[in-house]
C-alpha cells in the first residue's frame, strides 16, 4: 500500500488539472484573422492533422504528468518493497513484552532476555532517518535513537504489571498517527493468551513470538484471608492455585516469620489452611509454592489484621442494626461491650445514625461539636439516589438522608458518599451515617451486604481502620481520606488522602495515618499472568488485522519490510525531469518541423 | 531575392553594389514600395519607378530585350561582346556596340485579379496590399510597354471579367489604364480562366499575356487556360503576388485563420504550424513553377515588400520574354 511522508502535499495534485484547464480555455474563442491563404493552412493541416493531434495529447498527457509527479514526489510517497535491503525513512514502535510472563525461563534463559535480543536486533535494522519508540509493560511510549533505545532494552527487567497487548497495540498505533512517516509496529511478546485483547493497527503489525511451547506453570491465583480482623486464635486462609499443570504441588503459608503450615494443591482446586493465633497487630501472610520456572506467580501476599473481636454496644432501638449485632455475637464476631456505641453517640467510639425525629438533631449536633467530631447533620433529602460504589459499602439505593457537613478544612474522614457528597464520615472515634440503616432511608440493610459492612463497620472503621485493598503492580488503588503515607518495609510515600496510589511492585503496603496504621493495600501479579499458554496464530490475526507473524529470530529481518518501503521520490523526480525533457523536446521540435 | 535597405531608401539587389544605386536622387524603382506610394498618386509615381528603371537598364549591361537595331554607343566595360559591332572595329579601330528597339508590333494583355484576397496585406502598417502594390506594378509595366510602342491592354477580373480595356500603344492609352487601375475596387472570389480565355479576342495574333494574381484559385483550370495560351503562340509572364505575411505564418498565439473570399476558416496556432506552412508554401510555388516552365510560362513569385524595379528587370528579361 502506498504511504506518503507528506500527505498534504497531495493537495497540490489539484495542479494537475491545470495544463488541462489550460489547453480547455484555450481553446475557447480564438481571435479570428483574416487570411487569404486558407487553403495553404488546410492543406497544411491536412497532412499533418492526426500527428499535431497525436502530439497535442502527449503534450497535455506530459504537462499533467510533469505537474503530478511533482506534486507526487513532494508528498513523499512510498510503497512496500520485499526483499529489498534498506528502507525509507520510517516510524517504527517496538513493543516489548515484558509482563509478568516473561519472566519464565525458557532454553535456560529468561523469555525477556529472548525478546530483548530480538528487539535490539529491530532497532540494529534502524537508521537516523527513522522515528523509534519503545513501549514496554509500562505503558509509556518512550522516543529516543537506536542507542538511547538500545539502552533502554538493556536496562529493562520483568515488570510486575500486567501487558493488554491491544491495548499497547492501540497506543503504538496513536503514536503513529501524528507521524508522517510510513509507520510499523513491531511486538515482541510470549503471546500469553490470557494477554490478548483486540486492537485495530492503524500501521502494518509484525508480531515476533517464540516458537516453543511455553512450560506447565502453577501459580497461587487467589489468596484469601476470610473476615478480618483476626481473633488472637488464629484464622483460615483459602489458596486457589492457577496454571496449566496437573500435578500436585506443594503449599507453604505463613505469617510474618512465624513456621509455615504445608499442605499439596492442584490447579483449579482450593486449598484451605488453618493459622494459629499470633499477637493482636498488622501481619503479612505469605503463601507460596516450589519454585518452577515462571517464578513470579509462586508466591502471593496478603495483609492480616489481628485484633480482639470488638465490644459493641447496641439496643433495640434500630432494629436492623440490632439484629445484625444479635448475628454477629452469636458467631463471636463482637462480644457485648462498651468500646463501641452503635445507634446514639456513646462516650467511646461510636456509630451515630440520624434522629428519627428531626427535633432530636440539634441536640445531637451540638453533642457532636462537644465531642470534636468535625461534622454534623445538615439538611434532610427525600431525592432517590444511589450510593458510590466503595470498599465499605457498594452501591445502594438511598431514599432518605441527612447532609453531612464537615465544620473542619477538608474531606478528612469519608468512608462513603452518595453523588459524591458525604454519606458516612468518621471523625474522630465517631462515625456518622447520613441514613438511618432502616430500609425507609436506605436498602443497605436488607441487601446481601449489610452483614460484613456491620462486621467491618464495627470491628475496624468505628476502631480507626480504614481498609484492605487488593491490588496488581502499577493499578492505581484509591486511598482513604485519612492516610498520610504509605509504608512497606523501609520504603516510604508521602501521599494525599482520597488520591491514587499506583504500587510499584508485589508487596504489601502499610496506609498510615500519622502513627497510626488504619489499612493496607495487598499488591500480587494477575492471576492471568499464571496462564502461560499461548495463542495462536489465528487467533492472534483475528483479533489484529493484517498482523504478520513470525518467530523471535526473524523478527528483526521482516522488521522494517512493512515499512521496508521504497522511496519514490527519486525515481517520481526522474520521471517528471524525462517528462520534462520529452515535452521541450516535442514542443521545440515539433516548432521547427512538424 | 534578398535586398538590402540604404541610407538613401533604396535597396540593394544581390549582384548590384552600392555605387549602382544614384547617390543624389534616389531612384523610386529601387525604394520600398510602401515609401514609393507615399510620395505621389498613381500617375507621378508610375512615370518615377519607369524612369528610374529605364535609367537603370540603359546603365546596365544586360540591356538587349529589344529585338530591332537602334543606335550606337560606346562600349562600356560589361557589355555583352556579342552586342560588339565588329565592323566598325575593323574601320575605326574603335569599340562600339550595338542597340536595340522593341519591335512596335507586340501587343500586350495584362490579365489582373482583382478578387477579395488581393485587397489584404498582414501588415498595413509597413506593406501595402497585394492589390495596391499590383496597380503601381502594372501601371509601370504598361508604361513600359507603351514607350516601347507595344500595344498594351489589360483585363481586370474577380469571379467573372470586371473590365476590359483592348490594347494600344499611344501613351494617352496608358492614362487611360491608369484610370481604369485606379478606379479598381476588391471583388470577391476568384475566377481566372473566363479572364484568360478573353485574352484570346484581345490578341488576334502572338503577343504577350501578363498574369498578375496572388494565384489563390483554381490551379487545374488557370495553367489550363495558360497553357491555352502558350499553345496560341503569346507569351505569357505570371506574376505570383504574395504578401510577405502569405510565405511566413504569423499571428497571435492562436486564431480563427478566415478565408476573406470562401469564408472557410481553420483554427491552429501558427507557432505549431510555421515550418509546416512554410513547407508548404514553398511546394505550392515549386509546383507553379515547374508547371510554368513545363509549358514555356515565365514565372515569378513576387512579394509585396519587393522595390517595383527589381519586378520589373526580372519580368522584363525573363527567358520567355527575351525568347
Amino acid at each position: 500500500m502506498i504511504g506518503f511522508l507528506h500527505p498534504w502535499m497531495l493537495a497540490g495534485l489539484v495542479a494537475a488539472a491545470i495544463p488541462i484547464l489550460l489547453h480547455l480555455l484555450a481553446r475557447r474563442e480564438p481571435p479570428t484573422v483574416v487570411f487569404p491563404a486558407v487553403r495553404y493552412l488546410v492543406t497544411t493541416t491536412q497532412e499533418h492533422q492526426r500527428r499535431l493531434k497525436l502530439r497535442n495529447w502527449l503534450l497535455l498527457l506530459l504537462r499533467t504528468m510533469l505537474v503530478a509527479t511533482l506534486v507526487m514526489a513532494a508528498a513523499g510517497p512510498t510503497v512496500p518493497l520485499t526483499g529489498v535491503p534498506g528502507h525509507s525513512p520510517s516510524a517504527l514502535v517496538l513493543i516489548i513484552d515484558n509482563s509478568p510472563s516473561s519472566g519464565t525461563v525458557t532454553g535456560g534463559s529468561p523469555q525477556l532476555a529472548q525478546l530483548v535480543a530480538a528487539g535490539r536486533e529491530v532497532l540494529a535494522r534502524s537508521t537516523p532517518e527513522d522515528a523509534l519508540w519503545l513501549i514496554a509493560a509500562d505503558g509509556v511510549p518512550r522516543r529516543g535513537d537506536r542507542v538511547a533505545l538500545t539502552a533502554l532494552l538493556r536496562d529493562l527487567t520483568v515488570s510486575p504489571r500486567r501487558l493488554e497487548l491491544g491495548t499497547a497495540i492501540t497506543l503504538a498505533g496513536e503514536v503513529l498517527e501524528s507521524e508522517p512517516r510510513p509507520g510499523e509496529i513491531v511486538l515482541l511478546t510470549d503471546l500469553q493468551a490470557s494477554a490478548l485483547s483486540p486492537a485495530d493497527p492503524v500501521a502494518p503489525l509484525l508480531v515476533g513470538r517464540p516458537d516453543k511451547a511455553p512450560p506447565p506453570n502453577t501459580g497461587i491465583g487467589r489468596l484469601e484471608t476470610g473476615t478480618q480482623p483476626w481473633s488472637s486464635d488464629g484464622g483460615r486462609i483459602s489458596v486457589v492455585l492457577v496454571g496449566d499443570s496437573g500435578a500436585s504441588v506443594p503449599l507453604a503459608a505463613r505469617l510474618g516469620e512465624r513456621p509455615a503450615r504445608q499442605a499439596l494443591a492442584r490447579v483449579g482446586g482450593t486449598v484451605a489452611l488453618s493459622l494459629p493465633g499470633v499477637p493482636a497487630g498488622w501481619w503479612t501472610l505469605t503463601a507460596g509454592l516450589d519454585p518452577d520456572e515462571f517464578r513470579l506467580d509462586d508466591q502471593r501476599v496478603a495483609a492480616v489484621r489481628v485484633a480482639p473481636v470488638a465490644r459493641v454496644s447496641w439496643d433495640s432501638t434500630s432494629r436492623f442494626v440490632a439484629a445484625a449485632c444479635d448475628v454477629l455475637a452469636a458467631n463471636g464476631r463482637i462480644v457485648r461491650g462498651n468500646e463501641v456505641t452503635v445507634g446514639r453517640l456513646g462516650p467511646r467510639a461510636s456509630v451515630v445514625q440520624p434522629p428519627e425525629d428531626p427535633a432530636e438533631l440539634g441536640a445531637l449536633n451540638r453533642a457532636l461539636a462537644a465531642r470534636g467530631a468535625g461534622w454534623s447533620y445538615g439538611n434532610l433529602s427525600t431525592e432517590v439516589t444511589f450510593s458510590d460504589s466503595g470498599a465499605v459499602v457498594g452501591r445502594q439505593r438511598v431514599t432518605r438522608r441527612y447532609s453531612l457537613q464537615s465544620t473542619s478544612s477538608g474531606r478528612t474522614g469519608l468512608l462513603a458518599s452518595v453523588n459524591g457528597t458525604p454519606w458516612i464520615v468518621r471523625g474522630g472515634n465517631v462515625i456518622l451515617l447520613g441514613s438511618r440503616l432502616d430500609p425507609a432511608w436506605t436498602d443497605l440493610p436488607i441487601s446481601a451486604g449489610f452483614m460484613p459492612f456491620v462486621d467491618v463497620l464495627l470491628n475496624r472503621l468505628a476502631r480507626g481502620e480504614a481498609a484492605l485493598e487488593q491490588g496488581a503492580p502499577g493499578d492505581p488503588v484509591p486511598l482513604p481520606d485519612m492516610v498520610t503515607d504509605v509504608r512497606r518495609g523501609d520504603r516510604e510515600w508521602r501521599v494525599e488522602g482520597g488520591g491514587l496510589f499506583q504500587p510499584p511492585e508485589v508487596g504489601v503496603y502499610y496506609l498510615r495515618s500519622g502513627r497510626d496504621t488504619i489499612g493496607a493495600i495487598s499488591v500480587n501479579p494477575d492471576p492471568r499472568e499464571s496462564r502461560l499458554a499461548r495463542a495462536s496464530d489465528t487467533q492472534a490475526r483475528q483479533l489484529w488485522k493484517g498482523a504478520r507473524m513470525v518467530a523471535l529470530q526473524d523478527a528483526a529481518d521482516a522488521s522494517f519490510s512493512s515499512a521496508s518501503r521504497g522511496d519514490l521520490r527519486s525515481p517520481l523526480l526522474w520521471l517528471a525531469l524525462i517528462a520534462g525533457l520529452a515535452e521541450i523536446g516535442l514542443a521545440s521540435g515539433w516548432r521547427r518541423r512538424p | 531575392m534578398r535586398l538590402t535597405w540604404t541610407v538613401a531608401y533604396g535597396y540593394v539587389a544581390p549582384g548590384m553594389n552600392r555605387s549602382d544605386v544614384p547617390s543624389g536622387r534616389s531612384r523610386l524603382d529601387l525604394l520600398d514600395p510602401l515609401e514609393v506610394s507615399k510620395l505621389g498618386g498613381l500617375e507621378l509615381v508610375t512615370e518615377g519607378v519607369v524612369e528610374g528603371f529605364l535609367s537603370g537598364l540603359h546603365r546596365s549591361p544586360r540591356r538587349g530585350f529589344s529585338v530591332e537595331f537602334a543606335e550606337h554607343r560606346m562600349y562600356q566595360p560589361g557589355d555583352e561582346l556579342r552586342y560588339v559591332d565588329w565592323k566598325i572595329l575593323g574601320r575605326n579601330d574603335r569599340l562600339y556596340v550595338k542597340q536595340f528597339e522593341e519591335e512596335t508590333n507586340l501587343r500586350a494583355v495584362i490579365v489582373f485579379d482583382t478578387s477579395r484576397s488581393m485587397a489584404w496585406t498582414g501588415s498595413p502598417a509597413t506593406v501595402l496590399p497585394k492589390l495596391a502594390y499590383a496597380q503601381r506594378l502594372i501601371a509601370a509595366l504598361a508604361l513600359v510597354l507603351i514607350r516601347q510602342r507595344d500595344a498594351t491592354g489589360l483585363i481586370t477580373f474577380d469571379d467573372d471579367v470586371r473590365s476590359v480595356t483592348p490594347p494600344r500603344a499611344r501613351l494617352s492609352h496608358w492614362h487611360q489604364l491608369l484610370g481604369t487601375l485606379a478606379r479598381l475596387e476588391a471583388g470577391q472570389g476568384t475566377a481566372a480562366e473566363p479572364a484568360l480565355r478573353r485574352v484570346v479576342g484581345q490578341l488576334r495574333r502572338r503577343g504577350l499575356v501578363v498574369f498578375v494574381s496572388d494565384l489563390l484559385l483554381d490551379r487545374v483550370l488557370a495553367l489550363k487556360a495558360l497553357r491555352f495560351l502558350r499553345h496560341r503562340g503569346h507569351q505569357v509572364l505570371v506574376l505570383h503576388i504574395m504578401d510577405p505575411a502569405e510565405v511566413s505564418l504569423g499571428g497571435p498565439n492562436e486564431a480563427r485563420f478566415e478565408d476573406p473570399e470562401s469564408r472557410s476558416a481553420v483554427v491552429l496556432r501558427p507557432r505549431d504550424w510555421a515550418g509546416a506552412y512554410r513547407d508548404t508554401v514553398r511546394n505550392v510555388v515549386s509546383e507553379w513553377r515547374l508547371a510554368c516552365r513545363r509549358h514555356g510560362i515565365a514565372y515569378h513569385r513576387v512579394t509585396t515588400d519587393t522595390p517595383y524595379g527589381i519586378v520589373l528587370r526580372e519580368a522584363l528579361t525573363s527567358p520567355s520574354r527575351s525568347a
